[in-house]
């Protein structure tokens, strides 16, 4: 017995429910790729038909084509793996840019060039507000300056945290003298800074 | 196993997805499943477009079957319901040649059995004759195989048993009993005869 033959047999064998799961693998391998044996797979269904009920409907249809090219595309278009991770890149991409355009302002200075106003004071990152440094002190206006800004106008700012840093020095000096008053017979420390504190030449100049 | 089991194990494949099983319960049953249609639509194009339709969402639901009853069955009202809805988007579209009657008639057709048109009928009675003749013109021990396969529903071990031969026998038999009945009805069918 042939290969070929040895298929229409075990074709018969599936018909009756009497082939084991490995034969019937190998008929279905067989008749996607051999006309004949799908072919005689129909007609035998006929003749069965025919032996049991002595009548036979519709003999000419034929739909099972269509059906299986229609429904290879339509798993193509929705079952396919790389379907599925292309979309899967594309939801990921538009949330992330999505998310970048919602959370920066519209008037943020990351759509225009930002420089620090202040020469060495902030650090520009793209997509930050730039923020001067405070030493503890409440922060300061000094955000989406631009770096049209005058020598000028660099110089009075700069000229103001420089008026700032004094008093905040002045002001710990301060406290810390009346601290070391409470706590030490000799108040040495104060000393030390009073000139600073008292308002001549202090070491930031 | 019986030749429902052979449905049962290609629904299990289909259901898994593959498509060349889905395929050999297709060609099984297009056929009757047309006829059904057929009740319901008489043009033999929408026929075909419907009874390609009831497969289709045969497939796609095709993982809600638990097998609770026969596969056929499902198909059939599934297929009816295809039918049906075919006929009714038919009554609303404008100018349509459908009427009341034909859904009405549409209603009563799943009591009855699926018969096929007058052509099928001649067709099915010229086969049937032809069928006829093949197997009574085979080999006794061949014949005796097929009849307690086909008409008596057999296993091929009861039929082995009755036989008093192996089972490797029975089903060579069947087969070559099978084989010699489709030469002569692929004969028929293509006009040879």
């Amino acid at each position: 017995m042939t290969a070929n033959e040895r298929d229409f047999e075990t074709l018969s064998a599936v018909m009756d429910g009497e082939a084991g799961e490995l034969e019937l693998r190998r008929v279905l391998d067989s008749t996607s790729s051999d006309p004949a044996l799908r072919a005689t797979w129909r007609r035998q269904q006929m003749v069965r038909e025919l032996l049991q009920t002595r009548s036979i409907s519709q003999p000419n249809i034929e739909v099972s084509s269509a059906v299986t090219e229609a429904l290879t595309s339509g798993k193509n278009a929705l079952r396919n793996p790389l379907w599925s991770m292309a979309v899967a890149a594309s939801v990921t991409m538009a949330v992330v840019l999505g998310g970048q355009q919602l959370l920066v302002p519209k008037n943020s200075v990351m759509q225009r060039a930002v420089v620090s106003d202040v020469v060495g004071g902030v650090v520009s990152v793209l997509g930050a507000q730039p923020v001067q440094a405070s030493l503890g002190a409440r922060s300061l206006p000094v955000a989406g300056r631009q770096v049209d800004s005058t020598d000028n106008e660099r110089r009075e700012v700069a000229a103001m945290y420089e008026r700032l840093a004094q008093d905040r020095y002045r002001n710990l000096g301060r406290r810390h003298a009346s601290a070391a008053a409470q706590t030490h017979p000799a108040p040495y420390i104060f000393y030390v800074r009073a000139p600073a504190a008292s308002g001549e030449k202090s070491p930031l100049q | 196993m019986t030749a429902s089991e052979t449905d049962q194990q290609l629904v299990q494949r289909a259901q898994r997805g593959d498509l060349r099983a889905f395929d050999l319960l297709v060609l099984k049953y297009q056929g009757r499943i047309a006829a059904l249609v057929g009740r319901y639509v008489s043009d033999s194009s929408e026929v075909e477009d419907v009874t390609q339709e009831a497969f289709i969402r045969a497939y796609r639901a095709i993982d809600k079957f638990r097998g609770d009853s026969a596969f056929y069955t499902w198909l059939y009202r599934i297929a009816a319901n295809a039918a049906k809805n075919y006929l009714v988007s038919r009554l609303r579209r404008p100018g349509a040649d459908a009427t009341i009657e034909d859904a009405e008639v549409g209603q009563q057709v799943e009591l009855l059995v699926d018969v096929g048109t007058p052509e099928a009928v001649a067709m099915g009675e010229e086969l049937a004759a032809v069928v006829e003749d093949a197997l009574a013109a085979l080999p006794e021990e061949l014949r005796a195989a097929l009849i307690l396969r086909e008409f008596e529903g057999l296993s091929y071990d009861d039929i082995a048993a009755v036989l008093d031969c192996p089972v490797g026998t029975v089903r060579s038999r069947i087969f070559r009993a099978r084989e010699a009945i489709d030469q002569r009805v692929k004969q028929q069918m293509s006009g040879d005869s």
